[in-house]
């Protein structure tokens, strides 16, 4: 919990508190939802190890204000206290067109993530935690939408000039609290909507000259414009590497100073 | 200080009678007169949902020798229809019907006031018809079966602003905005009453999804130079004081400092929409809601402040 954030906001430790709906303990979905079993089976490769756990939080809203940019964080950092360390973290949706929107290898960066995804309609978003020993640790929070998600046009393609600003990259680090925010203009096009071939990123690295230190790997779900919220580690001094690349093979390449 | 405020407009007057709509499937509306020829019909002060049935919108009736002038309409066919039926049966019927702006819950009851001339500023009519049909799948989606049989029935643009006599009652009709593109006030010169629309809230957290802050404030302030008798929200209670004015104006800035500092020191949406409300405010109706909503729509605006552009487009 410390990684989070909230506190920094006057009343926000307390209202998180109150807001945060624990994850139960144990191997029954909260929500009964009878496509969890079969994701479980696809994307985690139905491991038998694996269970709803408290210490992984996410957080979102409970209603969808725009389908498009559901925005949510986990944090499994206290996760790493069990002495095994994260090495990946999937994000499903249940009942979305296309289920799986990204899978987190938090690397030598913490396994807190921040995102923003699409809504088809209404339902739960998983992250599921899969720690070194093969265990997975999960946190489901379920969002009220009404639709306009995945087979909608992104709202860049409403304007006859989509293309300007394509690939802007802004972020910002923050050393004292270890913050990373990454934000990229694109269409993150489906492939669903009429007409409009898929055209989405697929990867962002992030790299100090030591080598990598995080990966994720992204689907069509992920949010038009998508921003991201790093965790890193302390003592990174070296300026940070951005790269990401998208399904037609563009490439979008930025610096932050450390 | 603004519980001392919130405290007061609470006391002023009955809270509105949404308990015992539910429980006939009609409204049951109990209109108050607030002042000499103005009525009151006062929405919950609450977010959209089966309970109050859309009914969340104040919806204000003035007195005149031919009929009654209406302000907004509310969320259902059903909704207009109760208020035209208190119209034609206290009133003596409907001379015009006035939409403050374009925001579903002060217009979707329009179907009962066709009759009549239905007017709003330019941009208003423009922009309800543009948004009507996803105004419309949302209100289903939210409300249910109290939407049964509404049609969207978008305001005409014929209004003319400023000094008017409509059917003998002496209005001023302000052209403002903030809260939308085009948000309409209404001062009623008899009673120095300020009909305000969306403009202004109270004990109701405000709605921000077309907001632009600084005009907002500059709408305020203009509102504030009126030295209006008595104020009805677009939200909340009536009250004979610039309470709403001083409550929305605190409450708009704090909402716009928190964001902004949520953004500057890196926190995610999802973060400052679990942090909460600033705290000052958490208790208004309609509050967290509102300040999530407020969160998702008005973030990026804050965050492109927060970040630095590293690549190029």
């Amino acid at each position: 919990m410390a990684e989070l954030l909230m506190h920094l906001l006057p009343g926000g430790a307390e209202a998180a508190a109150q807001s945060r709906e624990l994850t139960p303990e144990g191997q029954s979905d909260p929500f009964d939802s009878g496509i969890w079993p079969l994701h479980r089976k696809e994307f985690l490769g139905d491991p038998t190890d694996w269970a709803n756990d408290p210490k992984v939080v996410l957080l979102g809203p409970q209603a969808a204000e725009n389908a498009a940019h559901v925005p949510f964080i986990l944090d499994a950092t206290a996760l790493a206290s069990g002495g095994s360390r994260v090495a990946r973290i999937v994000v499903t949706i249940d009942y979305s067109p296309i289920p799986v929107a990204l899978t987190f290898w938090p690397g030598r960066a913490l396994p807190l993530l921040g995102f923003g995804v699409k809504y088809e309609g209404s339902g739960p978003l998983r992250a599921s935690a899969e720690r070194q020993d093969g265990s997975w640790r999960m946190a489901a929070r379920f969002v009220s939408a009404i639709g306009g998600g995945c087979t909608t046009p992104a709202a860049a393609h409403g304007r006859p000039d989509w293309q300007e600003g394509f690939g802007e990259m802004r972020a910002r680090f923050w050393p004292d609290t270890g913050r990373l925010r990454v934000w990229l203009r694109h269409p993150q096009d489906t492939g669903l909507a009429a007409g409009i071939a898929a055209h989405h990123l697929t990867e962002m690295v992030l790299s100090d000259p030591a080598g990598e230190i995080a990966r994720l790997e992204l689907h069509q779900p992920v949010e038009e414009n998508p921003a991201f919220t790093f965790q890193l580690p302390p003592g990174l001094t070296a300026p940070l590497t951005i790269r990401a690349r998208d399904t037609m093979g563009y490439r979008f390449d930025g610096v932050v100073a450390a | 200080m603004l519980a001392g405020v919130a405290g007061a407009a609470a006391l002023a007057l009955p809270r509105p009678a949404q308990a015992q709509a539910k429980a006939r499937g009609d409204y049951g509306f109990a209109p108050v007169q607030v002042a000499p020829g103005v009525w009151l019909i006062e929405g919950a002060r609450q977010s959209l949902s089966p309970a109050n049935g859309g009914a969340i919108a104040n919806i204000a009736l003035l007195e005149t020798p031919q009929g009654a002038i209406v302000i907004d309409t509310g969320s259902t066919a059903r909704m207009g229809a109760e208020i035209r039926a208190f119209a034609d049966q206290r009133l003596g019927g409907v001379v015009t019907t006035l939409i403050t702006h374009h925001h579903p819950d002060h217009w979707f009851g329009n179907a009962a006031f066709a009759d009549a001339p239905l007017l709003s500023l330019g941009a208003t009519a423009l922009a309800a018809r543009a948004n009507a049909q996803g105004y419309s799948d949302a209100l289903y989606a939210l409300l249910g079966s109290w939407m049964s049989g509404t049609t969207p029935v978008p305001p005409a643009p014929r209004i003319e602003t400023g000094r008017q006599v409509i059917a003998g009652r002496g209005l001023r009709l302000l052209p403002l905005c903030g809260h939308t593109q085009a948000d309409l006030a209404i001062l009623d010169e008899a009673t120095g009453t300020l009909i305000a629309g969306d403009l202004l809230f109270l004990d109701r957290a405000p709605s921000l999804p077309d907001a632009d802050l600084t005009l907002w404030q500059a709408s305020l302030a203009q509102l504030g130079a009126l030295s209006p008798a008595g104020t009805i929200p677009g939200h909340g209670p009536y009250h004979r004081s610039l309470a709403a004015l001083t409550q929305t104006r605190a409450c708009l800035a704090a909402n716009d400092a928190r964001l902004a500092q949520a953004a500057a020191l890196g926190l995610s949406p999802a973060e400052a929409m679990a942090a909460g409300p600033v705290p000052e405010f958490a208790r208004l109706g309609a509050n967290p809601e509102e300040y999530h909503r407020s969160v998702s729509q008005r973030w990026s605006s804050y965050e492109d402040r927060a970040l630095r552009k590293i690549r190029a487009a």
